[in-house]
């Protein structure tokens, strides 16, 4: 049987099954875990998620549209998302989010030509005491300005990301 | 049976009803926009609040259900003012252009905001605006008029069977379409119109055709198929606009598939024969009704005759034909569907409301004891009765006569055409495939110069032509 998805994502669902009271409750694990394969969710292991929870596609593609963890688009390797939400808002968030996009060179929601990295603005990262934040890739990155936004940026691009 | 009270009436409930249900019971009408009683209750609109004692928070009504000795209120000053505040958010985003749609009129939106919304609105931001998908023949989505009630959703899900519309995104971004913007597979999608509390899913059958407080509604029963589900055909003017289903546990719940919904359109066909028309040197002509009575007069005293009638034909009129037939000693057999001849045969086509059998009274024709058309009597000539929906069958016999419902396509073996009255133009009864009897009623006039099957066969008797039938 051709899948879109490895061995290693049933193994860990087979791990996580036991922890949840039912399959259905396994939908955002199992995404993640489908994410960590790609990168993104293609829609074909949407769909693969779809047949090992037993839920119809239309109900996972639901779920991973409203959460913005799920990348539904191909991203960078480094993921920057910004808040924008009302503390970093209040802090700069809109000035640091201005500034990411002219040293990008690119819109949020864009990602750059060498792939390496994707912009985008992210609702409320939960550390409202260290506004303004960033979350790149699974880090996150607080008490931010634009010389430690510009800083940042530019390690990554010298540096790489860490795998 | 346990009691609660609401706005100080007492009232009788079983175990398990909701609130929405209890109050309607005793004259209270509690607004609701997600709130479907065909549908699973979600409690995402947030318009039905009520207040409910000891409970520190205002309640929605649809998934709240009735306890003993609970006391509800549906008035107080809680309740309105949260009712004002749900509409003032959900037309946050609402155009304001009700006078360009077709749900203006009938809309729930529209209703509640002006029952229970505030007159003015705060709110001087830009609204979200979408670029919608074409979701096929049947319905036109407008996402800006959305408030995701998710009925929709849900209809497909729970009734027809096929989950093909999704709510993507959220909050402000939400939006509700079909998968990878594909269009709609289900044969019932005329319900998402019907279902949709504002104008985001119309139909396009009926778009831009008729504001809805103009339409006369006629209740009626539909003649898609022996299922018999019941509908309400609305016109004006003596034009069919369209047909919406009504609710009925029994039958139909409260939908009905498009085929149904839009089987009305052949008795609006302009090829439909209004007048009677007689075959001269290959060509069907305009004749008036005495020379094309005297052919038909000609026909049954001369030749040997037999009928054919539609199942589409009500019971009244089928029974008139078979006493006619009897009098003079002619032969009766009825013709619908191809391939079902008998209820026997008859059976759902779906696991929904479409039955085999295309014709409404097909159960009628038998209770009245007329056999299927076997093809096997040889006549001269062969009179078939046709109400407008009962497919014609491949006739073997010198000349076949047709009074009824016929379009232009229909009329190339005929040789003499009687017009006749659709479904949606005579009174009747018919028995569906469960042998319930309902009733057909006239909504509009036949247009040109039809005439009912009774008048044709009075015509045909009075004369006398018909040797020794009429004593």
């Amino acid at each position: 049987m051709s899948t879109p998805l490895s061995n290693k994502f049933y193994e860990e669902m087979k791990k996580l099954e036991s922890r949840y009271p039912n399959k259905k409750a396994l939908i955002l694990p199992a995404l993640h875990q489908a994410q960590k394969e790609y990168g993104w969710l293609p829609k074909e292991s949407l769909a693969a998620v779809a047949e090992y929870i037993g839920v119809h596609e239309a109900q996972i593609r639901e779920v991973a549209s409203f959460y913005t963890m799920y990348n539904l688009k191909p991203v960078g390797k480094m993921h920057l998302k910004i808040c924008t939400n009302v503390a970093c808002c209040l802090r700069g968030a809109d000035e640091l989010m201005g500034f990411a996009e002219k040293k990008l060179e690119i819109e949020c929601g864009e990602t750059t030509k060498d792939g390496l990295f994707t912009l985008s603005e992210e609702e409320c990262l939960g550390a409202c005491t260290a506004a303004p934040a960033m979350m790149a890739n699974d880090d996150y990155v607080e008490e931010l300005d634009i010389h430690k936004l510009n800083a940042y940026i530019e390690k990554i691009k010298e540096g790489g990301v860490r795998s | 049976m346990p009691k609660c009270t609401i706005d100080g009436k007492e009232v009788e409930f079983t175990a398990g009803e909701n609130l929405i249900k209890v109050a309607a019971r005793a004259g209270v009408e509690i607004p609701v926009f997600c709130y479907h009683p065909g549908l699973s209750v979600v409690a995402q609109c947030r318009m039905c609040y009520v207040e409910v004692e000891k409970m520190p928070k205002l309640q929605t009504a649809c998934s709240t259900m009735a306890g003993e000795g609970m006391v509800v209120k549906t008035n107080s000053e809680n309740v309105i003012k949260g009712r004002a505040g749900t509409m003032e958010f959900l037309l946050l985003n609402h155009p304001l252009d009700c006078p360009i749609c077709d749900k203006s009129g009938e809309c729930d939106l529209q209703n509640n905001s002006f029952g229970y919304g505030n007159a003015t609105m705060r709110h001087s931001e830009e609204r979200r605006t979408f670029v919608d998908v074409d979701m096929g023949p049947v319905i036109e989505k407008n996402m800006n008029r959305c408030i995701h009630c998710t009925r929709c959703i849900r209809f497909g899900d729970e009734i027809a069977g096929i989950h093909e519309m999704v709510a993507v995104q959220r909050g402000n971004n939400i939006d509700i379409t079909t998968i990878d913007g594909k269009q709609l597979q289900t044969e019932y999608a005329g319900n998402y119109s019907d279902i949709c509390p504002t104008g985001s899913l119309t139909l396009k059958d009926f778009r831009f055709r008729k504001r809805a407080w103009m339409l006369k509604k006629t209740a009626s029963v539909c003649e898609g198929c022996s299922k018999g589900c019941n509908i309400e055909v609305q016109h004006e003017g003596n034009v069919v606009y369209r047909c919406v289903p009504i609710e009925n546990q029994q039958i139909n719940k409260f939908w009905m598939c498009d085929e149904g919904r839009f089987n009305y359109r052949y008795t609006q066909d302009p090829t439909r024969v209004l007048e009677p028309m007689k075959r001269d040197a290959g060509e069907l002509i305009k004749a008036s009704w005495d020379s094309a009575m005297e052919s038909f007069r000609a026909e049954i005293s001369a030749s040997k005759v037999s009928f054919l009638v539609g199942t589409d034909l009500t019971l009244e009129e089928m029974a008139t034909i078979k006493e006619f037939a009897g009098l003079s000693k002619i032969t009766v057999e009825h013709f619908g569907t191809q391939g079902v001849e008998s209820t026997a045969q008859d059976g759902p086509q779906d696991t929904i409301l479409k039955m085999k059998s295309k014709t409404s009274n097909l159960n009628g024709a038998e209770k009245l004891g007329i056999p299927a058309y076997s093809g096997k009597s040889s006549t001269d000539t062969v009179i078939v009765f046709r109400g407008g929906r009962a497919v014609l069958p491949a006739i073997k016999a010198k000349k076949v006569i047709g009074v009824g419902v016929f379009l232009a396509a229909d009329t190339a073996g005929l040789s003499l055409v009687l017009p006749g009255f659709s479904f949606t133009e005579k009174d009747g009864t018919v028995i569906n495939h469960m042998g319930i009897e309902q009733k057909l009623r006239r909504a509009v006039l036949p247009g040109g110069r039809c005439k009912a099957f009774s008048e044709v066969l009075m015509l045909a008797m009075n004369k006398k032509a018909l040797a020794g039938a009429v004593s």
